[in-house]
């Protein structure tokens, strides 16, 4: 009996917009059985190898490394024997769906989580040059509306229809068209700023050209978004830390004995716990209209952490009902899965608020970038003694720095104060934390 | 001196005529050239419009004869060909006629002459009486459409006659041989036949109109079969000796006679050759592959940007109501809209006894496709309509896809087939599944029920059949 040739797609990303082919892992001719790795991608947040559905020989390789893929892309032809084809099933999403299950990358590394609203605004509408050989004829959608698609230069395939059976009408056009246009005005999307001029840096001197790191290259986007469209103000303070120093070292030669490393860095996480109860507007999102603020009853704090890749930050979730050395305790393991590469883009989702601590290099302050769609994140520099006036006299106080990097259309300038005040409040005297 | 103008037309068949109105509605300056005196190109003059004239005679001539069976008998018809023919022209002459006034109050203006390019910006027209203007454009649109292959081994003979030809029924009694079992040669069979002529019809592949599924051609080549001398399937000419008394041919394929035949006249219909080898292009930089074809993008532009070409000259199928389309949408594209090509589907049509339509996916491409497919046949045999006009070897058979269940074409067969099938062409373009034109009400009794008949076949949910056991037909 006849061979049948069968496409292999994209499968289902759970939502993000398109991604990356980084690497082909088959070629024409090769023999693959179902689960073999065809291609990794790279999406925003990780790389995952696709495996596929059918077994069969591959016919013909359509993708190349550098494509951009979306859900439902052919990505190779295979010719697939008759035993097969009874079990061909529609295609598996083997990214998980339901973040809790681990995810079948080999290596995966991440950066900065992104929610998934905005991973559907970054659906930039296709300029009309791309669609011109570009077929609709798998779109469901009538001639009507095909037509008007090619004239506002929509790709249909970004659209789902509200009609019968998904079937796409011209409201759903107009208003995939108006969200986008309401985005663009609401200053997401925003076109970027003029070109920078380019330099021969040759000419002053010997130079060599290094890649950015992956991570870099995909974070670096989202600190410039966040950076341009998030209005930033830092409000810098110092918090009395040397009763809570005293605590920490007293109790760690003990911790030393459990093997708990208890760090500065936890007992920060406690007190921004408590101050975002009190503030909960901080511990807030903008929705995608930009009309409402959505409160969370939740305390995931992000906690960025440096590795050799590049900046990420893993998420530690209800940091309320967690204990110190639970905290210490989970802390040390996420970091090692940071530097690791092992973090799964689960593990750097859902976070409230992020801590930025650059306490144990040294400098005085800086001014951490927002991490959207949060709204405030805190950076913390390296503490030091200082003379402190006190009932009349200077005494040497360890003092820890703050820089609170707020959204000003959250947080207006009084709270920012009142934030970083009551903060230093809860570091000064720990006990307050169980108030 | 030379004539200014924004947009030039090369053509003025229905595609070229609709471009160029189109475009002088969006607000260009438009100019037409046609070779021929009369506007309208094949279509209206040597095409579809005389063929169809010539045709609803025939039908209502053989209709007249069926009516016996059911006890009304008519007179053998007296024909007066030369009438027929002058009724035919006047048909054409009220069409084309049509169209230059159509171009008149559009202030489109028409020059009669042969268009060569001279450069990518002017063409220069060569008059009946050998004059020879320049025509200085911005935009072109090459709609110069396409002409009947002959066959080289050929002899010059009057009594071998092309489609153009055979249209003036010089003579309708004796023998014809229709080299070709296409659209073209079976309609004009149609007409010989009913006027008196014994057909016999050669054709290479293995049915008679190759671009169908079989089961949809089955009940024409059956009533032809019996009406005609002979059909002779993988079969082809390999000589014709012109004699006095007769055209000696000799055949040479499987169902062929080894001895050559005589015949009094031949119509050659084996084909159309597009002719974009005609204008010189290569002076614009237009390319032309060596079959005559201009290739375009979605937009009709060819590779020279402000150049289009449409309608038969950019590939197959060649078809009025493809060129048509195409022409709107190179003067909408030239007068700044982003319009594209865009259509799933473009119906085919014999105006054969009965006639055959399809239009999308057939049987045939599917498989070669693999794509998974299911289907659902009604015989008109079971529709009351098709009955009472005593017609039941008609068939209406839906193609669906098995995931999806959307319907991705259609075969008909039987009268009207080619009125019937716009319905599953609509179908196709709005992604209707079988159950929507199952559930959409079609009025009792016509053959337009047979559509959504076929549909409760596929769905498993028809009445009018008894289908035991086995859900639906399915393919794959």
């Amino acid at each position: 009996m006849a061979l049948a040739l069968k496409n292999i797609t994209t499968p289902d990303l759970g939502g993000a917009p398109d991604v990356t082919v980084i690497e082909v892992l088959v070629k024409p001719g090769d023999k693959i059985d179902v689960d073999t790795p065809i291609v990794t991608f790279e999406s925003d947040k990780a790389t995952m190898e696709i495996p596929t559905t059918d077994a069969g020989t591959v016919n013909e390789v359509k993708v190349k490394v550098g494509d951009k893929v979306a859900n439902g892309s052919v990505l190779i032809t295979i010719e697939t024997g008759v035993a097969t084809e009874s079990a061909a099933v529609p295609l598996a999403v083997k990214e998980p769906k339901q973040p809790e299950k681990s995810v079948p990358e080999k290596s995966i590394t991440a950066t900065i989580e992104e929610p998934k609203t905005v991973s559907q605004s970054d659906v930039v509408i296709t300029p009309p040059e791309t669609l011109i050989e570009q077929s609709m004829s798998d779109v469901h959608a009538g001639p009507g509306v095909r037509r008007l698609a090619r004239e506002l230069g929509v790709n249909l395939a970004s659209i789902l229809g509200s009609g019968p059976k998904q079937r796409i009408l011209k409201e759903d056009l107009q208003e995939f068209v108006k969200s986008q246009l309401s985005q663009l005005q609401s200053g997401v999307n925003a076109p970027s700023l003029s070109a920078l001029p380019v330099i021969d840096f040759s000419k002053f001197g010997p130079i060599e050209s290094q890649k950015l790191s992956r991570i870099k290259k995909i974070s670096g986007n989202h600190l410039k978004r966040n950076w341009a469209m998030i209005p930033h103000v830092t409000q810098f303070g110092e918090a009395d830390i040397t009763a809570m120093e005293d605590f920490r070292q007293a109790q760690k030669a003990e911790m030393d004995k459990q093997r708990v490393k208890l760090t500065p860095l936890v007992f920060i996480m406690k007190a921004v716990v408590a101050s975002l109860k009190v503030f909960p507007h901080v511990n807030a999102s903008l929705d995608a209209t930009g009309e409402n603020l959505v409160m969370k009853k939740y305390f995931h704090l992000g906690v960025a952490v440096d590795t050799p890749d590049g900046l990420v930050v893993p998420v530690i979730r209800d940091v309320d009902k967690k204990g110190l050395t639970d905290l210490a305790d989970e802390l040390a393991q996420v970091s090692e899965k940071a530097r690791n590469k092992q973090l799964t883009p689960y593990e750097m989702q859902g976070g409230c608020f992020s801590i930025s601590s650059l306490g144990g290099i040294g400098g005085t302050a800086f001014t951490p970038i927002i991490n959207f769609p949060e709204v405030a994140i805190l950076g913390v520099s390296k503490s030091s003694y200082k003379p402190v006036y006190q009932d009349g006299t200077f005494v040497p106080r360890l003092m820890l720095p703050l820089s609170l990097s707020y959204d000003h259309r959250v947080v207006d300038g009084a709270d920012g104060a009142r934030f970083i005040v009551h903060l230093s409040n809860m570091l000064l005297d720990i006990r307050n934390l169980l108030l | 001196m030379s004539i200014q103008t924004e947009v030039v037309v090369i053509g003025s068949g229905p595609g070229g005529y609709t471009a160029a109105f189109r475009a002088a509605d969006l607000g260009k300056k438009v100019i037409l050239i046609e070779r021929y005196t009369s506007l309208g190109g094949v279509c209206l003059n040597v095409g579809c419009i005389p063929s169809k004239a010539l045709l609803h005679a025939a039908k209502v001539i053989d209709e007249a004869a069926e009516l016996s069976e059911c006890g009304v008998q008519f007179g053998k018809p007296t024909i007066d060909t030369k009438k027929l023919v002058e009724w035919k022209n006047s048909v054409v002459a009220k069409l084309t006629g049509g169209v230059k006034t159509l171009a008149k109050v559009r202030k489109v203006e028409v020059m009669i002459g042969v268009a060569q390019f001279v450069s990518d910006h002017e063409i220069e027209v060569t008059m009946k009486d050998g004059k020879k203007e320049i025509v200085q454009f911005q935009q072109a649109i090459i709609a110069v459409g396409s002409r009947p292959v002959t066959l080289p081994f050929l002899p010059e003979d009057p009594r071998i006659i092309d489609s153009t030809g055979a249209l003036e029924l010089n003579q309708v009694s004796g023998n014809m041989l229709v080299i070709g079992g296409g659209i073209i040669g079976l309609e004009m069979a149609t007409v010989y036949h009913t006027l008196g002529t014994d057909i016999t019809v050669v054709e290479l592949m293995d049915q008679i109109i190759p671009g169908a599924d079989q089961d949809v051609v089955m009940p024409l080549y059956k009533r032809i079969k019996g009406r005609y001398k002979n059909i002779y399937l993988k079969s082809k000419v390999t000589k014709v000796e012109a004699k006095k008394e007769g055209l000696y041919v000799t055949f040479e394929g499987e169902g062929a006679p080894q001895k050559p035949e005589k015949f009094d006249r031949i119509l050659c219909a084996v084909g159309r050759r597009a002719n974009g080898d005609q204008i010189n292009a290569a002076k614009a930089g237009v390319t032309v592959d060596d079959r005559g074809f201009i290739a375009v993008d979605k937009q009709m532009r060819t590779n020279v940007p402000h150049i289009y070409a449409i309608g038969d000259v950019v590939g197959n199928p060649m078809l009025a109501h493809k060129a048509m389309p195409e022409g709107r949408v190179a003067a909408e594209v030239i007068a700044g809209l982003k319009h594209y090509f865009d259509a799933k589907c473009i119906a085919s049509v014999a105006y054969t006894d009965p006639e055959v339509a399809w239009v999308g996916v057939t049987e045939n491409e599917a498989k070669a496709k693999s794509i998974k497919y299911a289907k659902g046949v009604f015989p008109w045999a079971a529709s009351g309509r098709a009955l009472s006009i005593g017609r039941s070897e008609g068939l209406t058979k839906l193609i669906i896809d098995e995931t999806t269940h959307r319907i991705i074409g259609a075969g008909i067969v039987g009268p009207n087939a080619g009125e019937l099938i716009a319905e599953v062409a609509l179908a196709i373009e709005m992604g209707c599944d079988a159950g929507d034109v199952a559930l959409t009400i079609h009025p009792h009794p016509t053959l337009s029920e047979t559509i959504a008949l076929a549909a409760e076949v596929f769905e498993g949910t028809i009445t009018d059949l008894y289908m035991p056991k086995k859900k639906m037909d399915k393919v794959g």
